[in-house]
């Protein structure tokens, strides 16, 4: 057997068996309100792939998603370099971001429903779960930089941006790399809860909500499969992306 | 002259200076010989502005333009050769590169990184960058450390023609034997033998 087969058939198998087992169990279970086979799934989600509805909801949920992966990692970023350079700062806000971090998504959707329109709460939502873990990669980053090298900086006489530029980065690509990674599957998870559980109106969130309610159990099954293939995609294209970064 | 007046210094409960004064010439190849551990390095630091003394003062160094060799090449992983060069130099100056490249004997190897480098090369990298740097005065700890015997002599040369002048620490008979002034020190705390 030459090595090319060899390679296929290692990536066909694991989905193969799997979904053989869905299948086995949904041949037990014989009741497609419980649990549909993957024909089924597929049916529903090709139904749904050839409506204009389908991809609306996927660019918003995308974009809310994204956009509360910015603002999550831009503020980390920002609390961290505080934090480390401050330590009244550290003092008042490391706190609060382990306290974020350590409240469940839940709690949060809730309270932030309180007071953001509809429409903000999964960005939101989003951002504050990518908060901590961006923040706390920074930390730890920032605590180990090599204090020889910014001696060496102030040496020989770099500016505050070059010291930035080639010390402060450079090190902490990889700390960075690896919390956004964390924080992206963080991101889709809370951003698609807070949908569920305050539906915009358009949004993956809501139309699982809406299946949930209509008993549409493949057309729920279709739109998890979404989720999880645009999370799959998007964290390779995100890994790939830094991975490119951190060479540099 | 340079002149170190009464300098104290000590790392926790570690005396390393003790009211020590030296006099140092303002021109030529100065090094200062000793033990490891007597303070030699503790010394260039101080001159560099890189440590503070207790007490004493010194005279005829301006730290903001000395430039410091540190005892360890500290270079970072991330920049090339050439741009360890570059990085230090002002825009004006980046032309300079393959001087400095030839100086340290790298030239060819501006795109290599330091993880690419031997032990002498990374040295010779180290020194590059300090020289290129500038300024009224050099300090260099151990700056042949690593570095073959006639390549150190060819350095050398090449930095007494700056024209700046060096104070360095080593512990290699020939370097001591090619510079201008040899100042014997044993320690800790420093005195002069």
């Amino acid at each position: 057997m030459n090595e090319r087969l060899k390679k296929c058939l290692k990536a066909a198998i694991p989905p193969v068996f799997w979904l053989g087992v869905w299948q086995l169990a949904a041949w037990c279970v014989r009741q497609e309100l419980l649990l549909p086979g993957p024909a089924a799934v597929g049916r529903s989600l090709l139904a749904l792939a050839g409506t204009t509805d389908f991809w609306l909801s996927v660019a918003a949920t995308l974009g809310r998603v994204v956009l509360g992966l910015l603002w999550g990692a831009a503020a980390g970023t920002a609390l961290a370099f505080l934090t480390h350079f401050s330590s009244w700062a550290n003092a008042i806000v490391s706190p609060a971001v382990r306290v974020v971090r350590a409240t469940p998504v839940v709690s949060f959707i809730l309270l932030v429903y309180l007071w953001t329109p509809r429409a903000a709460i999964p960005w939101v939502i989003a951002g504050l779960m990518v908060l901590p873990v961006v923040w706390g990669s920074l930390t730890v980053g920032l605590a180990g930089l090599d204090g020889k090298l910014l001696e060496l900086g102030r040496a020989y006489r770099f500016s505050q941006g070059k010291l930035l530029r080639l010390i402060y980065l450079p090190a902490l690509r990889s700390h960075f790399s690896a919390g956004m990674l964390t924080a992206f599957g963080l991101a889709w998870k809370s951003g698609v809860a807070a949908e569920v559980i305050c539906p915009p109106s358009q949004a993956i969130g809501s139309r699982i909500q809406q299946a949930k309610l209509g008993l549409e159990t493949p057309e729920l099954f279709a739109w998890t499969l979404t989720i999880v293939a645009l999370s799959l995609t998007l964290e390779g294209l995100l890994r790939r992306r830094l991975e490119g970064v951190n060479r540099v | 002259m340079i002149s170190l007046h009464y300098l104290t210094l000590r790392y926790g409960k570690r005396l390393v200076l003790d009211q020590f004064s030296l006099q140092l010439p303002e021109q030529g190849i100065t090094a200062l010989s000793g033990p490891s551990g007597c303070g030699k390095t503790t010394l260039l630091r101080v001159m560099a502005g890189l440590e503070r003394p207790e007490s004493g003062h010194i005279s005829g160094v301006q730290p903001a333009q000395t430039a410091f060799l540190f005892q360890e090449d500290r270079l970072l992983p991330w920049r090339t050769v050439g741009q360890h060069i570059t990085d230090i130099l002002p825009r004006p100056r980046r032309g300079e590169l393959p001087f400095w490249l030839n100086f340290a004997e790298l030239s060819g190897e501006e795109n290599s990184h330091p993880s690419a480098l031997s032990g002498g090369m990374a040295r010779r990298l180290a020194l590059a960058r300090c020289a290129a740097l500038g300024g009224t005065l050099l300090l260099l700890d151990e700056p042949f450390a690593g570095v073959d015997s006639q390549r150190t002599a060819r350095i050398l040369n090449r930095l007494r023609q700056l024209n700046v002048p060096i104070i360095l620490t080593s512990h290699q008979t020939a370097v001591l034997n090619a510079c201008d002034t040899v100042i014997e020190l044993d320690g800790p705390p420093l005195h002069r033998v």
